[in-house]
């Protein structure tokens, strides 16, 4: 396999193709994860601002019922995992699943470390670094954002928060990556027969043009060149050859044309010489 | 006088047999070096695949990647990392395949492996290794395969040719016809 024509044509064509193929694929797919998980982070960054805008005037005027009833709303709606606020302490005060309410909420546990890690929590954090990805117990895969719930004037004029307490609260909604996960995994099966695609097609382009071009008129070269070996008449070479072979053909039929038209006076002269001596 | 030219005779054809012996060894010599340098492009493939097991294990002998950056400053974003490693794909391919069509004799392969092990501890500090791990991987199996495939059909032709050269000598005495 690796000592013919063929093998050696394809082994480092084959090689190269599909490598290059695999690793423009794997980069590719890289790329199109990491969009589409910040296009998910900037999605769940932009629900919590609509949660904390909409829940904003029943804050103010301190009506837990509409507050509880949103929150509730917004956590039954399809592919949202969790939505929770829980104030300064750690406590969750509202939530969609009504077993959380009133626990507290560990300073350790992933996305709040970010935050809670030096002796006083950072208060301002960006986008990316307020998202978080984990397992729920159910084996889902979530993406979930915590959204500080600052002291603004009207909060702080109200009478409910003083005014040197920067952070009232925080926002925790989480998002399922089912969907996300369905589309990667769906992307990967194509990018996958894409590159056997593109494999076969080179293997078998370049196969189909070595064999028009190059295999075949050799073989007919050979077929050529072997057979006149064994007929006293030499047969004109084939026509239509490649014009590369078509001059080694042409150069094999001329030099032994000229050997078999010498052929006669070499023995003459040869029984001349024999007879001499 | 023909007991001086018979005596340069025997002179001539001891010079001749010293000179075809030291040339057969010549060629021995250079088969053996080939055999020995055919082997280059599979030892840098074991060693990349050496690199990869370590990357696997995410270089737990290395200092951790945030002292490191507050050593060195930010590394560069894991997409910047991973154009250089498409153009490096790109070009270490299109390098190996003209030095294969050239028929170049080009010791390159451990060297990829350098490239290719500060590719893994890039995208390691730059915290996107278990992410690109499949990248660089395919990358240098794709690399030094191709190049042990050219340094390997180098070494088989040039071993045949030497082979054929000592039939020559043996048959002839003389040095093989230059090409």
């Amino acid at each position: 396999m690796f000592a013919t024509l063929a093998g050696k044509a394809l082994i480092p064509v084959g090689l190269a193709v599909t490598g290059f193929m695999v690793v423009c694929c794997l980069i590719l797919y890289s790329f199109i994860r990491d969009d589409l998980h910040r296009g998910e982070i900037v999605h769940a960054s932009n629900l919590a601002d609509t949660v904390l805008k909409s829940t904003r005037y029943a804050m103010l005027k301190s009506d837990r019922e509409t507050l509880a009833t949103i929150i509730r709303n917004v956590g039954g709606q399809k592919g949202v995992d969790h939505v929770r606020i829980f104030n300064k302490k750690g406590i969750v005060t509202f939530s969609a699943n009504s077993v959380e309410i009133n626990r507290q909420v560990d300073k350790n546990a992933e996305g709040c470390i970010v935050c809670h890690k030096g002796t006083a929590p950072v208060t301002n954090l960006g986008t990316m670094q307020q998202s978080r990805t984990f397992r729920n117990p159910g084996g889902m895969s979530v993406m979930a954002i915590t959204a500080p719930i600052y002291n603004e004037p009207d909060c702080s004029s109200a009478a409910c928060h003083p005014p040197g307490q920067k952070v009232l609260g925080t926002l925790d909604i989480g998002l399922s990556r089912a969907e996300l996960e369905r589309s990667l995994k769906l992307l990967r099966i194509q990018m996958i027969i894409f590159t056997f695609m593109t494999l076969i097609l080179t293997i078998g382009g370049v196969t189909a043009l070595l064999r028009r071009n190059v295999f075949l008129p050799v073989q007919r070269l050979r077929n050529y060149v072997e057979s006149s070996a064994l007929k006293d008449d030499l047969p004109e070479p084939p026509p239509h050859l490649p014009h590369d072979l078509d001059i080694i053909a042409t150069g094999y039929y001329n030099v032994k044309t000229n050997f078999a038209d010498k052929k006669p006076d070499t023995e003459i002269s040869v029984n001349d010489f024999n007879k001499k001596n | 006088m023909t007991g001086l030219s018979e005596h340069q005779r025997s002179a001539d054809i001891n010079e001749s047999h010293d000179g075809a012996d030291s040339l057969r060894q010549e060629l021995m010599r250079e088969i053996n070096r080939l055999n020995r340098f055919s082997v280059r492009g599979i030892l840098a493939l074991s060693l990349f695949l050496v690199v990869c097991i370590l990357a696997w294990w995410e270089f737990s002998f290395l200092p951790a990647p945030e002292k490191v950056t507050a050593l060195l400053g930010k590394p560069p974003s894991a997409g910047i990392i991973s154009i250089a490693l498409l153009l490096y794909t790109f070009s270490a391919i299109i390098l190996s395949l003209s030095r294969m069509t050239a028929g170049v004799e080009h010791r390159s392969s451990f060297s990829h492996v350098a490239y290719l092990t500060l590719f893994f501890l890039f995208y390691y500090f730059g915290k996107s290794l278990e992410e690109n791990y499949w990248a660089v991987f395919g990358s240098g199996v794709t690399i030094l395969g191709v190049e042990s495939y050219r340094i390997w059909t180098f070494c088989a032709e040039g071993i045949t040719k030497n082979r054929e050269d000592i039939e020559y000598v043996n048959r002839t005495g003389r040095p093989p016809p230059e090409e």
